[in-house]
């Protein structure tokens, strides 16, 4: 059989930051740090277009196309190009963008455990590397692509290409992928799901990047300071409070100085600025009911655990002479904690609810997930570092179940009705689960007087614990009620003081249902169409920051969403407005 | 000269959509007068080429020869482009320069010393401060870019036109700029609590805008070092690549044939989804440089006028933030309203204090207001966001004298309202 044909996965070579990543020690013309990534193998077309993904090169501010990349089925044609060649190689900025999609997408459906779907009806995600003129990369639903810009660097001596960041890339693509599993994460709602979509977005890009052991020890290279690459390590340069000042930030202002402008520097924001975390709870602060600016607390909160397991995994590490550790050891344990990590982030989306999500929530469900298939956290401690971090920044679970672990999801009641339907075809058709909802809908408290529907289905297959597989469906419903402004008053919902009697609202609901592999519900995680306190509360947020406003929409494009965020700008409080 | 004015006139000039506005002090045997504004983005219907000449001759002849100020409020076309010189002499900006105004009042941002480039900042403006002062300057930059590249999309396009209009009114206009920093005797460049430096008897005059970076606590300093390295990356790119110069990469990469056909549908959507981006970026810095506008207070009598440039709500937030101010701001009897009736410029914190408003069309102690604009312009009425608007407009015809520049006929240049005053 061909080769090409046999292979499962391969590896391409990518640029592991961006081009001002570089790494001192290597040969000159070599010097940008690189990364071989493993994607899965297919038989590609020119652009190159894959199952998933189609790279298309078109530019619309110079109205040209540019001839499509080929790329071999087996061999890496850029693994040993120079600096210069890859820059200006248009060939190779496809490859790069192509390449870490579809690292990203398999991230996810490893995660998931079954494929994901993009946020619209339709299998490809078209790329474009060099779509426009301008400081700004963004995911556009409506084009079913991703747009990356490219622009002069700050002094006019080159070029930078967007698409050539690793960060940009998976944060964009981040945005694709959570629009197909959580579509309702886009609706006007709540400050925290306002924000979760950057926050996210950057907490897979920057666990991506440091998931990668040419970065990781870049970082340890910079902590340690000139030279690097010495097989041994001082323990003093890699401590917690030295990581984060001379190695993290150093990174930090390497991968941020241009790229900044697309949409700030995550990664400075969160080492630096947001640390130590603020007695003061930045929720409650009214710069942080931004949604960009709030996703930082999200990017904080999970670096610093990150960066809390990894210093308190090379404390219990051997030495290997008085005050060294093993650089290679030291790497391959940051590169592995951030890729546990980004699994156990990932996981988690199944465990969330379908709208109105907060970060409470995020906190509950990574922590429910990752139980199921790692119960045994002795090694990292994660779960307990992530709880501890998420409260530092103001953010408790959700719940406050009292079983099992602390802050995970209470299971479901245990007086369901499953007598009436049947477990085979509730592992795909959205009208059996409706079916065992109706059923079910005094148990699960969903009102009879909203409309109700099952958004999705979705079966899943993890390996367990015990190396066995795991079986789950998780399901998504969402409920709706329109009504009158005055008529909120009926439900225990406060009307905002200045806000019209006769303004059409639309309240949303929800619920996520895991059954596991017997088909008996274990989790029914919802936010309930009716709920007075958090329904009031919302309604007053959307109120006051204009979401009721014709033009709203506008305000959530992911383009303007990353400009706004660049460019520093503020929410108007809109009862000043006309 | 009396200690004290016994009657103001204020005369709204017919310029389309802009704002000149001409305040007179009349005394027992002098006046004085202030001119607030001078700008245009779209002549009225039926006017001539001329009719800013036009506008500033009625100036000149009215003010006797002498302006005892001129009031730029901040830097956009519809607010000075009438204070530009022509090459040969002509222009409406030789007019006004020949008035010898006693003083020139800009925003601090208008400060020649506050620019990065400056060797020494000026009192009072500081590091930060030069790097906003920067950062308007990077927004030209991409407002010519983007004017530009607007002018090569079909002309038919709504969007193109909204484009032009945009980019137009934020383009640098240094004829407009030169004139302003080197006419008349004084140039002052205002804050907050800053003095005016006009000098009119019997008149106190408050700057209520715009607060200083240090002021305004809505700007923090991070966001601030994020806002202007994002406009200076817009500049280069815009400046660099905006108008498709020059070769990405070489021509052997290029395509010669035309591309697929699976291709042409997402070709078209993004060449589409280019103006849509084009109209944010504007949207921004539109919305930047209207937040550097003077804010004036004028009282005079049992008078106070308030002259708020095109100031929308971030620059109002600081004076509005004061318990002083917001009581002073209770006794306002003439408004002009800002920003040509935008959606934002009016706040409704502002305007629910004013305590002479009043339903009644016959209370002679009705507040007075004033608006130049020209509908259609700006804005969208299907997005709620048009200039000015509706809503707006009708609260102001309920509730006060409203007097718009809409109704005047270019041939007529103006419409003045005389105020007198108690004289105590």
């Amino acid at each position: 059989m061909d080769t090409a044909v046999r292979l499962r996965t391969r590896t391409l070579t990518v640029i592991a930051q961006d081009p001002g990543v570089t790494d001192p020690t290597a040969p000159r013309g070599r010097r940008i740090l690189r990364a071989g990534v493993e994607i899965p193998a297919e038989i590609l077309d020119p652009g190159p277009g894959g199952y998933r993904v189609q790279v298309v090169d078109f530019d619309v501010s110079r109205n040209t196309s540019y001839k499509p990349c080929l790329i071999d089925p087996v061999d890496d044609p850029y693994a040993r190009s120079t600096d210069r060649q890859l820059l200006r190689d248009p060939h190779f900025h496809c490859q790069n963008a192509y390449a870490l999609v579809m690292r990203t997408l398999a991230r996810f459906e490893f995660a998931l455990g079954r494929r994901v779907s993009w946020g619209y009806h339709n299998h490809h995600l078209n790329v474009l590397p060099h779509a426009f003129a301008d400081a700004n990369a963004f995911y556009s639903p409506d084009d079913q692509a991703l747009l990356f810009g490219y622009f002069p660097s700050r002094h006019g001596d080159h070029t930078v290409f967007t698409c050539l960041s690793h960060d940009v890339v998976v944060h964009e693509t981040t945005h694709a992928l959570l629009d197909g599993l959580r579509t309702r994460y886009t609706d006007p709602s709540s400050p925290d799901q306002g924000a979760f979509h950057e926050g996210f977005a950057d907490v897979v890009a920057l666990l991506s990047v440091f998931s990668l052991p040419s970065i990781v020890g870049r970082v340890i290279d910079l902590a340690e300071g000139a030279g690097g690459q010495e097989p041994q390590i001082r323990r003093e340069a890699v401590t917690l409070e030295a990581l984060r000042r001379s190695g993290l930030l150093g990174l930090a202002e390497e991968l941020g100085d241009e790229l900044s402008a697309v949409r700030g520097n995550p990664l400075r924001r969160s080492v630096d600025e947001l640390w130590p975390p603020s007695p003061r709870p930045y929720r409650e602060d009214s710069e942080f009911l931004e949604p960009h600016r709030r996703g930082e607390i999200l990017v904080a909160a999970m670096m610093n655990a990150f960066l809390q397991t990894w210093t308190h995994r090379l404390h219990d590490l051997g030495e290997i002479r008085v005050g060294h550790l093993s650089r290679e050891r030291v790497v391959e344990e940051g590169a592995q904690i951030a890729d546990t990590l980004l699994t156990l982030a990932i996981r988690a989306l199944d465990y969330t609810p379908p709208i109105h999500l907060e970060f409470g929530d995020y906190l509950s469900a990574m922590l429910t997930s990752d139980v199921a298939v790692r119960p045994d956290d002795s090694r990292y401690d994660l779960r307990t570092r992530l709880l501890k971090s998420f409260r530092a920044y103001g953010i408790e679970p959700s719940s406050s179940s009292g079983a099992g672990d602390e802050g995970m999801w209470e299971p479901a009641p245990t007086e369901l009705s499953y007598s009436r339907t049947h477990f085979e075809p509730m592992r795909s058709e959205p009208d059996e689960v409706f079916r065992f909802i109706w059923e079910n809908r005094g148990a699960l408290e969903i009102s009879e007087q909203v409309f109700s529907r099952v958004l999705s289905v979705r079966p899943s297959v993890r390996v367990g614990p015990d190396g066995f597989i795991l079986k789950e469906v998780v399901a998504e419903h969402v409920q709706t009620l329109n009504l009158r402004a005055g008529e909120l008053a009926r439900y225990g919902i406060k009307r905002p003081a200045d806000m019209p009697r006769d303004l059409e609202i639309r309240l949303h609901g929800g619920g996520t249902l895991i059954f596991d592999e017997y088909g008996r519900l274990r989790y029914h995680i919802h936010n309930d169409v009716l709920h007075p306190k958090r329904q009031s509360k919302r309604i007053q947020y959307l109120w006051e920051n204009g979401f009721y406003r014709k033009d709203s929409a506008a305000l959530r494009e992911f383009s303007n969403l990353h400009r706004q965020r660049a460019a520093g700008l503020t929410l108007v409080p809109t009862q000043e407005e006309w | 000269m009396a200690a004290s004015p016994r009657r103001i006139t204020l005369r709204s000039y017919q310029v389309g959509f802009g704002d000149c506005f001409l305040l007179g002090f009349h005394y027992k045997r002098s006046s004085r007068f202030v001119l607030i504004d001078f700008g245009s983005t779209g002549r009225p219907r039926g006017a001539k080429a001329t009719h800013m000449v036009s506008v500033a001759k009625d100036i000149a002849q009215t003010c006797g020869g002498k302006l005892h100020a001129v009031v730029a409020t901040h830097r956009h076309k519809d607010h000075i482009s009438g204070f530009a010189r022509q090459p040969d002499g002509s222009g409406s900006g030789e007019v006004i320069a020949a008035l010898n105004p006693d003083v020139v009042i800009q925003p601090w941002t208008e400060h020649p010393d506050a620019k990065p480039s400056a060797r020494q900042a000026p009192r009072g403006i500081s590091a930060a401060g030069r790097s906003f002062v920067g950062m308007l300057e990077d927004m030209h930059t991409v407002a010519a870019a983007v004017a530009a590249e607007a002018s090569s999309m079909p002309a038919t396009s709504r969007l193109a036109r909204q484009l032009a209009f945009m980019g137009d009114t934020n383009l640098p206009n240094p004829a407009a700029v030169e004139n302003l920093m080197t006419m008349g005797k004084e140039r002052r460049y205002v804050h907050f609590g800053s003095s005016s430096g006009l000098r009119i008897p019997g008149v106190k005059v408050r700057v209520l805008g715009p607060p200083t970076l240090e002021q305004s606590e809505t700007i923090a300093s991070q966001r601030q070092r994020d806002e202007s390295e994002f406009w200076h990356l817009m500049a280069l790119a815009e400046g660099a690549h905006g108008l498709g110069s020059g070769r990405l990469f070489p021509r052997r990469y290029e395509l010669t044939s035309p591309p697929g056909q699976r291709n042409r549908w997402l070709m078209d959507r993004v060449t589409k989804l280019r103006p849509r981006q084009l109209r944010e970026i504007v949207r921004i810095l539109d919305k930047a440089l209207n937040n550097t506008s003077v804010i004036l207070l004028f009282e005079a009598g049992d008078h106070r006028l308030l002259f708020p440039g095109d100031a929308q709500i971030e620059n109002w937030t600081y004076a509005l933030s004061k318990p002083a101010v917001r009581e002073l701001l209770t006794e306002v009897t003439v408004y002009k309203v800002g920003h040509h009736g935008s959606m934002n410029a009016t706040p409704k914190t502002l305007w629910n204090g004013f305590t002479r408003r009043s339903p009644d069309k016959n209370d002679p102690g009705r507040l007075e207001t004033f608006i130049s604009t020209l509908a259609g312009k700006h804005g969208s009425t299907q997005r709620d966001t048009e200039v000015p608007r509706r809503t707006l407009v009708k609260e102001l015809s309920r509730m006060s004298n409203y007097h718009t520049t809409e109704t005047v006929r270019p041939s007529v240049l103006f419409l003045e309202t005389s105020f007198d005053l108690t004289v105590g």
